[in-house]
């Protein structure tokens, strides 16, 4: 008997009779597992989690049964009592304003003893490491520390079943990764049983008991990491395979085997077992291995590949810039003397650290903030110069929230709304609008309200209302954050595609791959200047933890592999 | 560790600063009045050399003289007169009415100063979730949005100004209708997210029954003592005051201004009630120097 239990589920929203959430769907988790939930977003994933839980469970018609122990959690006052959920995202999850009343929220509203509460919160503020948070103000933590917050206040309940939707789409890679840590430590230690919806299947493939694969309400495939990914692969969900067994796959696929390693069944999952099995290829075919010269064509057809740039006139300068945000702390200025150079058609990914400083410079370039010291020069005129419309219109911010962005309530008036302030309310305007709607695929949307879209479609509907009014600069502050695997594609290809047409793109992001994939050059920012400055691919070659999965697995046989594509290309040319 | 007056219980701090302000409003005596702001103001030095008062000291100042200036201009009543401006009677009975109210005044916003110092949001919601604890969560989530609303907006106008919006465009009409699309957004914003809020209290069992809550401080000795100590000085100058003492009668008679002998027991027993903060510090210093001493 499962611990957990879908039989035959079908639910569907009051707003959607016609179009269930979930289609009869069965699923059956093993008490103590690690199952991971992987889909596009509005596949079912979270419905399924939240219909799990009592107290947040979506209104709507549902058939079929779900049991918790043998014990149907459809009865009237049946108790999830046992069940933690931690929600996506860290912000609104919080209540209090102190930590301390934060944990103990929960245990409240339970009706403990204050003594009890004591002893429980003590306990978790030591397993979690936290003694030094107890008395801090909820808003100055950052975004991992307070996804830690929530959990911890989550399993101060006791569950013995932890629910977690995209707890770590709102995270850098490094809180990402010690949030992920944690749920494994809690699932081998513990034995809680763990339901995670997850886009980011790298950190969970070594660990996950089960992986589910969800479209359109139904499970789509389902079993074990090692079984599930050759299926994944060949199906239309190929972007969810992490790089490392997608690279073993693209391989298998191209024939290239038959150095005794591998039927699909055995991919590797994790940075170890690939290099492991690299080691077994090389030592089994003595044709293998990698010489000097071939490296060096490698290079030379990197460039032909992605030519560098006719050196064309810079379109953002800037320099010696310095800015604080409390002008009595000096200390804690965020830029010291920082200067940049960025060329027209040019596609730069700044990368850092949390807190590094990266959206404050775009801030500063776009105009919203002001430097202490130090000079901005758009387009050989310095930023002090320009109008704020004239700016505007040469520059398009997105910032990291974009919901922030629309003041309309539906996408087609914001767009109107735009058109009207830049004058371009004609014939031809709104043409243009709506051809770069079609190219963007979205103009179905233009009647919703922009909160009630998915975060890569709110993104696209972002730019398309900054693409209107025709800048020649784009500002973006992490677009890939939150996205899944397909849509992170989709934004590329839109990025490239204005790339071509002569915009100037600056983006920052933590996502190491997409950087290395798409942009011309990566800066890194560290200790308010940025530090290092190059192409991709020598800028990730000498880097030991700020660099690709491909190079991480290739380290040591040859320095210049940082993508897939030259992978494979090399792997070819062997 | 030496106690200090912050880290009395709350209800504690509480009580002593309701007293105060009770006191403040019972003895109106121009001398004792005057004693207990010179009393309060040197809580002020010894906390913190008056940062704190400082930022307040216009509001003090200006009430005070505007209260004893404007009550002679409107009261003519009284039977020594001072001086005669116009046909207007400037009479010693208005302007010592105006000088008692304004003393009084002086001294409760001095004290509130110092209530707010002491009186965390923390303590207050400790103090009143044992009597209303829902409306104890309330309070904690309004603590919660304040700020949050505030760095809410100013991001919304960040990047509304990089898209070329900004309230301070174009005459008043523009401005206000910009002003107030970004009060709308900021609404649906905060709404939206406050629908995930609900939904992770919803989770953590909230509203399901009786809540407790966690107790943040602990009822010490000490506070026991100082509720003993001040609570019979309280007493004292209330039972004080019910016969009569310590209150300038102004109309229709006025009494002669010095303090009898019995006034000065009473007005005693209110200095040392209201210098209690001073008792504690001058108490800890001692026995601070006494340890170092010692060793």
């Amino acid at each position: 008997m499962a611990y957990i239990n879908f039989k035959n589920v079908t639910f569907s929203y009051p707003e959607n009779p016609a179009m269930p959430a979930l289609q009869d769907l069965s699923l059956q988790v093993e008490k103590g597992q690690f199952v991971v939930l992987c889909g596009h977003s509005g596949c079912g994933k979270s419905t399924l989690l939240r219909l799990l839980k009592q107290e947040i469970k979506p209104h709507g018609a549902i058939l079929g049964d779900i049991q918790l122990e043998g014990q149907s959690l459809l009865v009237e006052n049946s108790s999830s009592k046992g069940i933690g959920y931690v929600f996506q995202d860290p912000e609104n999850q919080v209540v209090a304003d102190e930590v301390l009343h934060e944990l103990a929220f929960g245990l409240e509203n339970v009706g403990l003893s204050t003594n009890e509460m004591r002893n429980r919160i003590a306990e978790m503020v030591n397993f979690m490491g936290a003694e030094n948070l107890l008395h801090r103000k909820t808003h100055t933590l950052s975004g991992g520390q307070k996804q830690q917050l929530n959990l911890a206040s989550v399993l101060l309940m006791q569950p013995n079943v932890l629910l977690l939707d995209e707890p770590t789409a709102q995270l850098d890679p490094v809180s990402a990764r010690e949030f992920l840590d944690m749920i494994v430590r809690l699932n081998g230690e513990f034995g809680l049983t763990v339901i995670m919806a997850e886009h980011r299947l790298e950190e969970v493939l070594a660990v996950a008991d089960k992986i589910v694969m969800m479209e359109k309400g139904q499970i789509r495939l389902e079993g074990r990491p090692k079984e599930i990914l050759p299926k994944v692969w060949d199906s239309s969900e190929k972007p969810y395979v992490p790089t490392i067994p997608s690279f073993y796959l693209k391989v298998f696929d191209q024939g290239q085997e038959g150095c005794g390693v591998g039927a699909s069944s055995e991919v590797p999952l994790t940075v170890k077992e690939g290099r492991s099995w690299l080691r077994e290829r090389r030592d089994g075919s003595p044709v293998y291995g990698y010489e000097s010269t071939e490296s060096t064509q490698l290079i030379s057809e990197h460039k032909l590949d992605k030519p560098e740039l006719p050196p064309s006139e810079p379109i953002i300068e800037v320099k010696n810039l310095f800015f604080q945000y409390d002008a009595r702390k000096p200390s804690e200025a965020i830029l010291k003397g920082l200067s940049l150079n960025l060329h027209k058609g040019e596609f730069y990914t700044l990368l850092g650290g949390n807190g590094s400083g990266k959206s404050t410079l775009m801030k500063l370039i776009c105009g919203v903030s002001k430097p202490q010291r130090g000079k901005v020069i758009i387009n050989k005129r310095d930023l002090k110069r320009w109008g704020r419309q004239e700016l505007a219109k040469m520059i398009g911010y997105l910032p990291q929230n974009p919901k922030l962005y629309f003041i309309q309530d539906t996408v087609g008036k914001e767009l109107q709304d735009t058109l009207e302030q830049w004058g371009l309310a004609t014939e031809s305007g709104e043409k243009r609008t709506s051809d770069l709607l079609n190219s963007l695929g979205i103009p179905h949307l233009t009647n919703k309200h922009p909160y009630d879209l998915s975060g890569g479609e709110i993104q696209k509907v972002a730019l398309a209302c900054l693409l209107v009014r025709q800048p020649q600069i784009l500002l973006l502050d992490e677009p890939t954050k939150g996205l899944d695997p397909v849509s992170k594609g989709q934004l590329a290809d839109i990025l490239l595609e204005l790339q071509s047409q002569g915009l100037t793109i600056m983006m920052t992001s933590h996502d190491v791959e997409f950087a290395a994939k798409y942009a011309d050059r990566c800066g890194m920012m560290f200790e308010g200047r940025i530090t290092s400055e190059s192409s991709p691919a020598s800028f990730f070659k000498g880097n030991f933890f700020y660099t690709t999965m491909i190079q991480r697995l290739f380290r040591g046989y040859t320095e210049d592999v940082v993508t897939m594509e030259e992978a494979i290309r090399i792997w070819g040319a062997r | 560790m030496i106690q200090r007056f912050e880290d009395f219980h709350p209800a504690f701090t509480f009580f002593y600063y309701m007293g105060v302000i009770l006191l403040l409003m019972m003895f109106q005596h121009p001398t004792i009045l005057v004693i207990a702001l010179l009393i309060i103001l040197m809580i002020h030095f010894v906390e913190d050399r008056f940062q704190n008062l400082k930022r307040w000291s216009l509001l003090i100042i200006l009430s005070g003289v505007l209260i004893i200036l404007l009550n002679p201009v409107f009261n003519q009543r009284g039977r020594i007169v001072l001086f005669i401006i116009g046909d207007h009677y400037i009479t010693l009975e208005a302007v010592l009415n105006g000088s008692v109210t304004a003393l009084s005044i002086m001294a409760i916003i001095s004290i509130f100063v110092s209530y707010n110092e002491v009186m965390t949001p923390n303590k207050l919601l400790f103090l009143f979730s044992k009597l209303l604890p829902q409306f104890a969560v309330l309070l904690m989530l309004t603590l919660r949005f304040i700020p949050l609303m505030r760095r809410r907006l100013e991001e919304i106008s960040a990047v509304q100004y990089s898209k070329g919006i900004a309230v301070t465009d174009g005459n008043w009409r523009k401005k206000v209708k910009n002003g107030l699309l970004y009060i709308q957004v900021l609404v649906t914003y905060s709404l939206e997210e406050a629908i995930q809020t609900a939904d992770s209290m919803n989770a953590r069992e909230y509203g399901k029954g009786e809540r407790t809550t966690y107790d943040h401080f602990r009822f010490k000795k000490i506070d026991a003592v100082a509720f003993l100590w001040v609570g019979f000085l309280l007493i004292y100058c209330v039972i004080g005051r019910l016969y009569g003492f310590g209150v300038l009668t102004i109309y229709p008679m006025m009494d002669p201004i010095p303090l009898t002998g019995m006034e000065w027991c009473l007005a005693i027993g209110m200095f040392i009630f209201i210098a209690f903060p001073l008792v504690v510090k001058g108490g800890g210093r001692l026995k601070w120097r006494i340890l170092i001493s010692k060793m």
